[in-house]
């Protein structure tokens, strides 16, 4: 077993447990190298068969602020094909493959635990939409910001929030663009539980161990009533 | 800019229409119970008329006075019935308006107070957001004459409340209340009875006044997209509206520094 070497996001283990550490601090910005190391990392995990939970959390204080926003851009004008007219003509593979990841993370068969302490905002809200489970400490700040400055979610976000928030929420918090608590975000079923944030990291990993004995993505409601509730 | 507004008000068929600071707003406007004189209480050419201004940035939907709707009139309801040659037709056009509303590329709020009953309902149902006055009562009660909910409601419903509470509400007929309405999340957001339509027309003022239209375009179409397509072809779309909206912003950023430099 070798985990691919990377340099903005660790992968750890501990036992039969696996600890995705986003690492670029002081607000674990997700560069063009962290969607790449990231990826690397959850193939990584497809492949293996021997652990029995994922955890993903942010270095130090915070989740994540997102995406580094002013380099994606310039990436994106300078990879993304264009018609005669400077028109969309395709969309870069770099960028589909964000998306890709997202979903390969979401089809792991073994529970997929956010622990958002902090900001979790934009994209990196998006990737934890796209765990199994969300716990958060209290004070966490959640937003999905993009559309103030003229861009939207773009991960599936936007589809990920209206299927677990409802569409009337994922319009208002994504056109709004502002931050919320994490009150509201449990009021939304953006995280499954609020614990103290010192906390954060022993409960997820108890929570991990109760539900990675029999974890079936089906019963996902099942168990966050009975551990989470 | 300030917004633009349409003030002749054009009323056909007891549906009123004006645009104030770039939201149309849609009157039922049948007083008092604001009964829809035809399932397409505005016929599908005036809508989408009314619609195609290229600015508008939000519908809303309200009743005239102190009710949203009462749905069809019985007797309405009768003579549609009796016209059995009709009644596809006519009940096909009231779906086509419903569809256009809820496929509408800028964002639909409901703003009910009162009755919301019926085709009342399931014009609700097509909106994105409902909101409701605490006084709101809302129902299906076709049942009771023997017939169920016919522009889409029986298909809108379960997506909210699920199955089960469709079900109740359907084959019942009961009426229930603005919080239970919002427990099985028929409603978004109940507010007093005299904040109704200020709320709902600030919350579309604030929604979208400092958004471009592509952004709010594109946050309407990745709804739609969750709700009718996969969830691999809805992210790919999403990404794809994604792209272009920041290759426009890209470019824009780099106008700004050239003009700086």
């Amino acid at each position: 077993m070798k985990i691919p070497e990377c340099s903005t996001v660790q992968l750890v283990f501990d036992e039969d447990i696996g600890f995705l550490e986003l690492n670029s601090p002081p607000s674990n910005t997700m560069t063009l190298e962290f969607f790449r190391e990231f990826a690397s990392l959850i193939e990584f995990m497809r492949d293996q068969q021997e652990f029995k939970a994922l955890i993903i959390s942010g270095h130090g204080r915070h989740f994540s602020a997102g995406a580094d926003v002013p380099v994606l851009l310039k990436e994106i004008l300078e990879k993304t094909e264009t018609d005669k007219d400077g028109r969309l003509a395709g969309v870069p593979e770099f960028l589909s493959n964000n998306y890709k990841s997202l979903l390969m993370l979401e089809s792991l068969n073994i529970p997929v635990i956010s622990a958002i302490r902090g900001v979790c905002l934009g994209s990196a809200l998006e990737l934890a939409l796209f765990s199994h489970f969300r716990l958060c400490g209290e004070e966490a700040v959640f937003g999905l910001p993009e559309a103030s400055f003229n861009l939207v979610p773009g991960l599936g976000g936007i589809y990920k929030l209206c299927c677990i928030s409802g569409q009337a929420t994922a319009l208002v918090r994504v056109l709004k663009g502002s931050t919320f608590t994490a009150e509201d975000a449990l009021k939304y079923n953006i995280v499954d539980k609020i614990v103290p944030k010192k906390a954060l990291m022993t409960s997820a990993l108890a929570f991990a161990r109760e539900v990675m004995q029999d974890f079936k993505v089906e019963k996902r409601r099942l168990y966050i009533k009975k551990y989470l509730s | 800019m300030e917004g633009r507004n349409v003030n002749v008000m054009e009323t056909i068929n007891k549906t009123s229409w004006e645009i104030r600071n770039d939201i149309g707003i849609i009157t039922l406007d049948n007083p008092p119970e604001n009964y829809l004189v035809q399932p397409d209480f505005v016929h599908i050419e005036t809508l989408r008329k009314w619609t195609s201004y290229d600015y508008l940035k939000g519908i809303l939907i309200c009743g005239a006075g102190k009710h949203f709707s009462g749905g069809g009139k019985l007797e309405n309801l009768f003579r549609m019935i009796r016209d059995k040659e009709n009644i596809n037709e006519t009940i096909s056009k009231g779906k086509a308006v419903l569809e256009h509303l809820e496929n509408l590329d800028i964002p639909v709020v409901a703003a009910i107070q009162g009755i919301c009953f019926g085709g009342g309902l399931e014009v609700a149902l097509a909106s994105h957001i409902r909101i409701c006055s605490e006084n709101a009562l809302f129902a299906f009660p076709e049942i009771n004459q023997g017939v169920m909910p016919g522009l889409g409601g029986t298909l809108r419903c379960p997506g909210k409340a699920g199955f089960a509470k469709t079900i109740k509400l359907i084959l019942s007929g009961d009426m229930i209340n603005a919080e239970d309405a919002q427990e099985m999340n028929l409603v978004d957001f109940i507010v007093s009875k005299q904040k109704v339509f200020d709320y709902s027309f600030n919350l579309l003022q604030k929604l979208t006044k400092d958004r471009p239209l592509p952004v709010i375009n594109a946050v309407m179409k990745a709804l739609k997209n969750a709700r009718l397509l996969s969830i691999e072809d809805a992210m790919k779309e999403e990404t794809r509206m994604f792209c272009e909206l920041a290759l426009a912003e890209a470019k824009r950023r780099n106008g700004l520094q050239e003009n700086q430099a």
